[in-house]
């Protein structure tokens, strides 16, 4: 069918077609304008994603940086001022893709009369879907399996998040939405919510999760966005933005002479009484220092890789247009990186 | 069909909980069971005083129950973001506004006829009419009542879509009162021949817009015993036409609202 419609159509068409075709999630220049007293605002502008099929996609960025935004105009419920937004290859809203999606929005709300089993029902049959048994294993499969016939007003915050995941499975979706799935939930809770998202993956599910949980996005997605102000600031696989790690060798026992045929224009050593530090770039082998070191008698303390960490990628990409902001946000992550392990 | 079921389904669960309507209906069922009471007050005529106090009483009970449930309905939706996930599903935005509609008319049909048995049940307590076929002419009563209040809770989901909760409130209170009260104040305007074109043209509109609700108001042949109605079930029937087709329109209307608006 494609290929007929293909055939027919202009070279413009088949770029849309094999592209979008291929890709979980794709927004080409998407912009959307709130007009407010002060005038316009570009809550998103002119943003650029792809989203390969059965990846884990972190979207990130402050507060107020679009995200959700983003994610309502992926789901159709608002639409966009200009651009294109393409899920499963169909324009955003279709409403025959969205049988194969689902989200779950930040801080949700569910009917608070029902409970844990009725809101597994609600949503089942809105899907056209009749079967208590699924919505008993998926609630089952998100431990709430005791707990599924009291109100949802007796569930606690991350039992409420359990069950808005496990209507998000009813219909086996291929993508799935979630806005900050982890947001105000306790360590265990967090990682149990990790672990199910890491589950997904190995499903074939495509996830696209907007987090503020750097920690948890380095540990499980493979490929990011950064976000600020409505514009992409850094976007691509982890690995690949992630380098410029550094290594650092330290050792005792060292000469002078070692120190300086190890110096080179990225590699940094410093050296004290004998004992010296050598910072260089991890795109280096340690090795050869290593050896220098030992066969010039000196004696190896320690070989430590100072990974860049997601964190200082997203400080460079966000802090470049506001440092006070990236500071204070450095406090922030730190502090919930404490609290969180 | 399934989604607008369920939909219609978790409305009305919720609305049956809610607090406010639960009092309103509450202090509706308190009048109804004290009007036998205030027959001293009018001692000459009493059974058709008792009888028109509480029909009114039933009605502006339930007029009050159609407004506050609607206003509310849809944008308490946004405000809690349920209908994120709900739209978010395979939910036509119809689907959802006809579900959360049939929902509310039926969560208030529950508590007219709640109502109307409290009232029943006080008129038989309290030896009021005399014979089934009396009573059976006052039950009828609420069913055009019913058929009003629906057309009234179409008013107020029309508005829900594109104004908020208070201001849809007095609007859709405002088109009721308008439609009772004032509805053959703008017919005899519309119709002068002395008032200028302008103020007639208004009239008019007027007319023409705000549905009749004066003609659901079907209590005087109960009230007042031996005036019955000629050809009464052409009479409901017609009634029912008018309101299911004003009903459609404004709900069509509403869902061409929601349909482009953001949520
Ligand atoms: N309906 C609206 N009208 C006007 N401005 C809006 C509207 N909705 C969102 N905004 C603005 O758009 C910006 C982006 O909001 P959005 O909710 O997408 O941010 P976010 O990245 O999800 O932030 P957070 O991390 O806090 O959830 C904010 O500045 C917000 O004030
Ligand atoms: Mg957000």
């Amino acid at each position: 069918m494609h290929l007929h419609f293909v055939g027919i159509l202009a070279p413009a068409l088949l770029r849309l077609e094999d592209q979008s075709l291929n890709l979980a999630i794709e927004t080409r220049t998407l912009t959307k304008t709130y007009k407010s007293r002060s005038g316009a605002i570009n809550v998103v502008h002119n943003l650029d994603l792809q989203v390969e099929p059965g990846e884990i996609f972190g979207f990130l960025g402050p507060n107020g940086a679009g995200k959700t935004t983003t994610i309502k105009i992926l789901l159709g419920v608002i639409y966009q001022t200009s651009g294109e937004a393409y899920v499963l290859g169909k324009e955003a809203g279709d409403i025959e893709v969205h049988k194969q999606i689902s989200y779950l929005p930040e801080k949700p709300y569910y009917y608070e009369h029902m409970t844990g089993m009725e809101i597994m029902q609600f949503y089942a049959s809105l899907f056209g879907i009749k079967d208590d048994d699924k919505c008993r294993k998926l609630l089952d499969r998100v431990n709430l399996g005791n707990d599924m016939n009291r109100p949802i007003s007796q569930y606690s915050k991350g039992m409420q998040q359990r069950v808005g995941l496990a209507q998000s499975l009813l219909n086996d979706p291929q993508i799935l939405f979630l806005d900050e799935p982890t947001g105000g939930l306790d360590p265990i809770a967090h990682i149990e919510i990790r672990d199910l998202i890491l589950q997904f993956r190995d499903e074939g599910k495509t996830v696209f999760i907007s987090s503020h949980e750097l920690s948890d996005v380095e540990r499980i997605c493979d490929r990011v966005a950064i976000i600020n102000k409505g514009e992409i600031v850094a976007q691509g696989r982890l690995e690949d933005l992630l380098v410029g790690g550094r290594i650092e060798v330290t050792a005792n026992n060292c000469t002078d002479e070692v120190a300086a045929s190890l110096r080179g224009e990225d590699t940094l050593v410093s050296i004290n009484h004998g004992r010296m530090i050598v910072d260089l770039p991890d795109s280096l082998s340690p090795n050869e220092v290593v050896l220098k070191i030992q066969t010039a008698g000196g004696e190896i303390v320690s070989v430590i890789p100072r990974r860049k960490r997601l964190e200082d990628l997203f400080l460079e990409a966000v802090g470049k247009d506001n440092k006070a902001k990236g500071r204070q946000l450095k406090s922030m992550v730190g502090s919930t990186e404490e609290a969180a392990s | 069909m399934n989604a607008v079921v369920a939909i219609a389904k978790t409305t009305v669960g919720e609305a049956i909980r809610r607090k406010v309507l639960l009092i309103i209906l509450l202090i509706g069922a308190l009048l109804l069971a004290i009007a036998p009471a205030l027959e001293a007050l009018s001692p000459r005529q009493e059974m058709t005083v008792l009888r028109a106090l509480t029909l009114g009483v039933i009605q502006m009970t339930s007029a009050v129950i159609a407004v506050v449930l609607t206003v509310y309905m849809i944008p308490n939706e946004i405000e809690r973001r349920t209908i994120y996930t709900i739209l978010s599903k395979p939910v036509r935005r119809w689907q959802f506004l006809v579900g959360k509609y049939l929902g509310a008319v039926s969560a208030l049909g529950l508590m007219m006829a709640l109502m109307t048995l409290v009232m029943l049940f006080v008129f038989l307590i309290t030896r009021k009419v005399d014979g089934v076929s009396e009573l059976a002419a006052i039950a009828k009563v609420p069913f055009a009542f019913f058929v009003q209040m629906s057309l009234l809770a179409a008013v107020a989901v029309f508005f829900s879509t594109f104004v908020s909760p208070i201001v849809n409130f007095f609007l859709s209170g405002g088109v009721y009162l308008v439609g009772t009260l004032f509805d053959s104040f703008f017919k005899t305007l519309s119709e002068s021949k002395d008032v200028p074109q302008a103020l007639k043209g208004v009239a008019i509109v007027i007319h023409l817009l705000v549905p009749n609700f004066q003609s659901f108001n079907v209590q005087n042949a109960a009230v007042n015993p031996g005036q019955g109605i000629q050809g009464e079930g052409i009479m409901y029937l017609n009634l029912a036409l008018y309101a299911f087709t004003y009903i459609a329109i404004l709900l069509i209307g509403g869902i061409i609202v929601f349909e482009n608006r953001e949520v």
